[in-house]
């Protein structure tokens, strides 16, 4: 199963390699083949269009191709010039009495000068790309021109978008959306990465530049007085996979025997307990655990009930609590496992509701000849009930672990402002034990503006989970079932 | 049927049965029934030392109707409901539409397209929020609506996986006749396969309806001028519990909890139960 | 009707997809989308659009803390009718002077025109160049008929030289005194008693009460330190100085303090309070004394009512010394964003704030202690419990000066003294704890 999966990814990476292929070879013989017109479109992109009387599309391709070149003039002159350096003159500002205004000298500010020439970039990319499909298509329509076909009119090739190129018309908006709000983001904190973006580089008083991958050696444990990042690091990436781990089986498993007890034919009112239990996960998280967090604090309300029913002097007596509370969020280890049984709470509803939906399908008729067989329910449960569960919501079980290792909101609602780390290497790189990469990252972009570090730990989480999801796919659920259900 | 069985179990097992079921719930509810008890405390701050309040009163729920200049509770519901609702329009046409695009349609950059899809879905969200911040500030769109509708919207093709699930279900054979009858692809996906689909619209109606009320880290990060009236709930809510505020407020935030709940608890519930068939739909029909 | 709608919606959707590309088939369909942006602004922060006449409308952002918005709006109706002649749009937001470098240097361009800020954060927003430098824009005070000598004169000079950084200065003073001190119940504790934290703890258990501080708060503890003749400096790159691994100018060992402070937390009376929580430990009424500032004096005041009583810092035992905690000392500053599009109006607003009769007003309405040395001078001030127990401080206080590393680590440090982390015996690990504390105060900001 496992090499299916690989030959059909190396179907797809070389199907894409292809296409590009392809793609080079119709521009090269449309340029080489073209009539005149064809050739002019390498200039001007309406030239071929005007040919074949289609005046409407030549105007469009022809304000297109304005539009690039003033949007190069204009927009992109301005910055990528300077994408080497990131900016060389620093702000500085007079007060001018007469306007009331502070006047500024003409400044670089070297993030905008980051994100705009990345911007220009890719608008150049796509630029090329429009260029070079355009040279083809013109060459398609001389050719269909010689062959005396029938060449659309602007309404039928409208019409198109709406039947075998709908596809289109569908991608357009959110894919701009994506390239917007999600590339550009992220292939600019890649760069970040390799840049000195931090506290003492703040844009706009003053600039930042180019380090290359120093920041990366300083993660990995190089880089003098800040050793304390590589020694971070590494603890706070085991308890990020310990949590991902944990609260990911957990819930699942939790989930699965909630949604069995509830389902069971010896409960009464099946309805109205599941309702009790989706009511917990119908109020906000922001709400529901910031409460939580307030309930088990130090003195809280927890603390108070425990110590009246002198579960705080036992556990003291026994050594486990060394103060006059009981740390449940506020120590290492208590902490911990504290939060998990906490996402235990909200995390649990939500698979039990999932797994209600998937054992409701699971065929009658196995678990009928398995109880004339006389199999007891536990052996039902694992030899019929958990393989069918996992291999309906297998997939579900990887993306969860993904998401778990991004779960940003519980850890950061139950500890942020609340712990407090004694491990003072820990604390010299601003990290906690019970952080995550990704509440660590938050924390260094927020109160520390640590820009350069927060990008590079978002790089590893990245490639973590991108390891992860491809070795789990490829070996332990096998491929694309895309097919099988069509 | 069910019947049936049951009268073979022994009563015994079935009450220990549904006492382990009530007593779990007791425990999944004690945190709720909390925050509902509190809201209607007199007392304003923490109260650490008993779990009902002593003294009961419905002073918080009066109070965050007549606001103050923390407090401005019917203006962010208002802010959130707006936010919502035209988030909830963007991001469910663009889920369907993607969905639709890449289930049903053949075209030659569709496996490359989903693959980016997956890798993007790799990368974490809070690492793009400052960058996101910046790119909306150069369209000068932080501190309004319009940005942090986009922030919500603008992205949620790439969560259109659900839905591609659920419409991979219909029927090929079905949308191959309409297209030999001559059926544009526009009509098939507007007439055929969205009629076909309530689940999944509806789930990611609600789901995307919700996602406003629930996010607090990137409509802080937008929202950042600080003026109280302009907030969405969820910071409204999270700001209450600031250091310096955590006293006068905090029995206000539980109020406030309760009255966002009820509307979202009651879309919940509608949803849960698509939820169940969107998520799942795919997968068990097969 | 609704498929009108639907079909129209999917006109324009295909417009805007042909418009940004040529479309003919896959791959190019995320367009250009482009051109709209180069006209649209002149970014890289050309701030110079000229002609802020004064039948122009200016628009003002004005931050301060929750407790002061109504403060704020009164001061800010005056400001508008002392100038008449200008009309205002000036939007109050919520942002505490705590927490105020946090979120200006985030986006400085974002910030609010004026906002407070405690004085600790000065140097951190000098350095991030988020303050206009008054000396440079002093000229404008001439509107509000002042020089920036007057503004120095009329403020305590203590309040001047902690806004100033390199010769200049770069905030309004509006309040002083932001310090912490200690209130008791005093039918429980004695002023006597009051006086060493010996008899206090000793008072307090013998009333079985607690006495609390914060300690994992870079703030508080290090009134233990400075009591003992240690220092914490700032370098102009940033970077914080400190000594207490080492001698004190007083021949003190850093060691001896810390088993000082261990011996205290170690009582049973006493009870460390994490940061941020005093206000509700006090409420919660376990406590029969606490160290906290003049926030809190409304809080205290409720629940002790009669009792009620402040008083300066106690003295600790070391070895057989007595040692008296010197507390940081600051101020809270009005400052004027550098990046402001309206500077002129923006410092006058800010000066408005700190003057004679707004710092009056603030004391009455909020008692908030003054800077201002004629609000200082009356009677009302001179009555009030918490604030002579704060101005009482003014000669053992310090002026905290730290850069951004010193926070987390002493964080961390208290915590450990807090959770008994280090033992009293362990002279080895106090050493060890006191020295990777300087090692991460001190180092480079990265």
């Amino acid at each position: 199963m496992a090499n299916e999966t690989k030959s059909t990814a190396a179907e797809a990476v070389s199907g894409f390699f292809k296409a590009v292929g392809g793609f080079f070879s119709g521009f090269g013989t449309a340029v080489v083949k073209g009539d005149i017109f064809v050739k002019l479109s390498l200039l001007w992109w309406g030239a071929g269009y005007v040919r074949r009387k289609q005046f409407v599309k030549a105007f469009i391709m022809t304000a297109l191709e304005a539009a690039v070149i003033l949007f190069t003039i204009f927009f992109a002159s301005q910055y990528v010039p300077k994408f080497g350096t990131l900016g060389t003159v620093k702000a500085e500002m007079v007060f001018n009495i007469d306007t009331m205004k502070n006047e500024f000298n003409d400044y670089d500010h070297s993030f905008m000068i980051l994100l705009f020439s990345l911007f220009s970039f890719v608008v150049w990319f796509v630029a090329i790309v429009v260029w070079m499909k355009n040279m083809t298509s013109v060459y398609k329509l001389q050719l269909m021109e010689e062959n005396g076909e029938h060449i659309n009119t602007f309404k039928e090739d409208i019409k198109l978008y709406i039947g075998e190129k709908f596809h289109i018309t569908l991608l357009a908006l959110p894919v701009l959306g994506i390239v917007v709000f999600t590339i550009i983001p992220i292939l600019l904190l890649v760069f970040v990465a390799f840049t000195n973006y931090d506290q003492q580089h703040m844009p706009p008083s003053e600039l930042f530049t180019w380090v290359g991958f120093s920041n990366f050696i300083t993660l990995f444990g190089g880089g003098g007085l800040t050793a304390t990042f590589g020694y971070s690091f590494v603890r706070v990436l085991g308890w990020t996979l310990v949590w991902a781990f944990f609260s990911t089986i957990t819930t699942y498993i939790g989930g699965i025997l909630l949604s069995l007890l509830l389902n069971s034919a010896k409960t009464r009112l099946p309805k109205f307990w599941r309702l009790l239990f989706v009511i917990t996960i119908a109020v906000p998280q922001f709400v529901s655990l910031l409460l939580v967090r307030n309930f088990f604090a130090d003195n809280g309300i927890v603390n108070t009930i425990c110590s009246n029913i002198h579960l705080t002097g036992f556990l003291q007596d026994i050594g486990l609590v060394s103060t006059n509370h009981i740390p449940f969020l506020s120590a290492p280890g208590w902490a911990h496992v504290m939060i998990i049984i906490i996402n235990i709470w909200v995390g649990v509803p939500y698979q039990m509701l999932i797994a209600t939906g998937v054992l409701m399908n699971i065929p009658e008729d196995q678990l009928e000849s398995a109880k004339m067989d006389g199999a007891k329910p536990f052996q039902i449960f694992t030899k019929i009930t958990m393989p069918y569960m996992l291999f309906i919501t297998g997939p579900a079980l990887v993306t969860d672990f993904v998401k778990n290792i991004n779960n940003f909101n519980v850890i950061y609602l139950l500890t942020q402002d609340v712990y407090t780390t004694t491990n003072q290497a820990l604390a010299n790189s601003q990290a906690q034990e019970v952080d995550l990469l990704v509440t660590w990252l938050f924390r260094l972009t927020q109160d520390y503006y640590n820009y350069k570090m927060a990008s590079v730990i978002g790089i590893v989480v990245f490639i973590i989970c991108a390891v992860f999801t491809l070795v789990a796919f490829n070996y332990m659920i096998g491929g694309d079932k895309e097919g099988t259900y069509q | 049927m069910k019947v049936k069985k049951m009268k073979d179990k022994r009563t015994s097992t079935i009450i220990m049965h549904n006492v382990l079921i009530g007593v779990l719930a007791v425990i999944w509810l004690v945190p709720i029934v909390w925050l509902v008890c509190t809201s209607f405390s007199e007392y304003t701050g923490i109260n650490t030392s008993t779990f009902f309040p002593q003294k009961w009163s419905i002073a918080n729920y009066v109070k965050l109707f007549h606001p103050d200049t923390v407090a401005q509770f019917p203006q962010w519901f208002l802010n959130t409901f707006i936010v919502a609702c035209v988030n909830c329009v963007i991001s469910t046409l663009f889920v369907l539409m993607v969905a639709y695009a890449t289930s049903i349609m053949r075209f030659p950059m569709r496996k490359p397209l989903m693959n980016i899809a997956v890798i993007l879905n790799l990368f974490p969200g809070m690492l793009s929020m400052i960058a996101v911040y910046f790119v909306l500030k150069t369209f000068s769109l932080t501190n309004s609506y319009a940005g942090l509708i986009m922030v919500y919207s603008a992205s949620s093709g790439l969560g259109y996986l659900i839905a591609k699930g659920f419409f991979d279900t219909v029927p090929r054979a079905l949308c191959e006749a309409a297209r030999i009858d001559g059926c544009s692809e526009a009509r098939i996906f507007l007439q055929m396969v969205i009629p076909m689909s309530r689940p999944i619209v509806v789930y990611t109606v609600i789901s995307s309806f919700l996602a406003p009320w629930m996010d607090f880290v990137f409509a802080k990060m937008i929202l950042n001028a600080g003026v109280s009236s302009k907030y969405t709930v969820a910071i409204g809510l999270y700001k209450m519990l600031d250091k310096s505020l955590i006293n006068e407020y905090f029995t206000q935030f539980c109020a406030g909890g309760v009255l966002v709940s009820i509307p979202i608890s009651i879309l919940f519930m509608i949803m849960q139960k698509f939820y169940v068939e969107g998520i799942t739909g795919g997968a068990v029909k097969g | 009707m609704r498929k009108k709608l639907l079909s129209m919606l999917l006109c324009a959707t295909m417009v805007a997809t042909m418009t940004t590309g040529c479309g003919d088939s896959s791959g190019d369909n995320n367009g250009g989308s482009s051109d709209s942006k180069g006209s649209s602004e002149t970014t890289g922060g050309q701030g110079s659009n000229a002609g802020g006449g004064s039948d122009e409308t200016v628009k003002l952002t004005l931050w301060g803390a929750e407790e002061d918005q109504d403060y704020l709006k009164e001061v800010v109706s005056k400001f508008e009718s002392a100038y008449s002649d200008q009309k205002f749009d000036i939007q109050i937001g919520v942002e505490s002077e705590s927490t105020a470098k946090d979120t200006v240097l985030t986006d400085i361009e974002a910030a609010a025109d004026v906002y407070s800020f405690a004085s600790d954060q000065l140097a951190d927003l000098v350095r991030a160049g988020a303050l206009a430098a008054l000396d440079d824009v002093s000229e404008v005070l001439t509107k509000a008929e002042k020089t920036l000598d007057d503004v120095k004169s009329a403020n305590a000079p203590d309040s001047i030289e902690a806004a100033s950084q390199n010769g200049k200065m770069y905030g309004f003073p509006t309040g002083g005194a932001n310090t912490y001190f200690l209130y008791y119940d005093s039918s429980v504790i004695s002023e006597e008693d009051a006086k060493t934290w010996d008899s206090l703890l000793a008072a307090a258990s013998k009333g079985k009460k607690k006495v609390g501080m914060t300690l994992n708060s870079g703030w508080y503890n290090a009134s233990f330190f400075y009591g003992a003749g240690f220092k914490t400096g700032l370098n102009e790159d940033g970077t914080t100085t400190m000594d207490w691994n080492g001698k004190s100018a007083d021949g003190i060992e850093g060691v001896d303090v810390v088993k000082s402070m261990l011996d205290i937390t170690s009582n049973p009376a006493f009870m460390p309070v994490p940061d941020g929580q005093i206000s509700n430990a006090i409420a919660s009424g376990d406590l029969c004394a606490v160290i906290s500032g003049a926030w809190d004096s409304g809080n205290a005041e409720k629940v002790w009512g009669d009792g009620y009583a402040a008083t300066k810092l106690p003295t600790y035992t070391l070895g057989k010394k007595q040692i008296q905690m010197a507390p940081a000392y600051g101020y809270k500053f009005e400052a004027v964003n550098a990046y402001s599009k309206n500077t002129g109006w923006a410092v006058l607003l800010a000066e408005f704030i700190s003057n004679e009769e707004s710092q009056k007003l603030h004391f009455d309405m909020k008692q908030q202690p003054p800077t201002n040395l004629n609000v200082l001078a009356s009677d009302a001030i001179k009555q009030d419990k918490a604030i002579a127990a704060a101005t009482s401080e003014g000669d053992i206080g310090v002026i905290q000066a730290v850069g951004q590393k010193y926070w987390d680590t002493t964080k961390t440090f208290g915590e450990m003294i807090a959770k008994g982390k280090i033992k009293a015996k362990d002279n080895k690990a106090i050493q060890k704890a006191l020295d990777n504390l300087v090692e991460g105060v001190t180092a480079p900001l990265s």
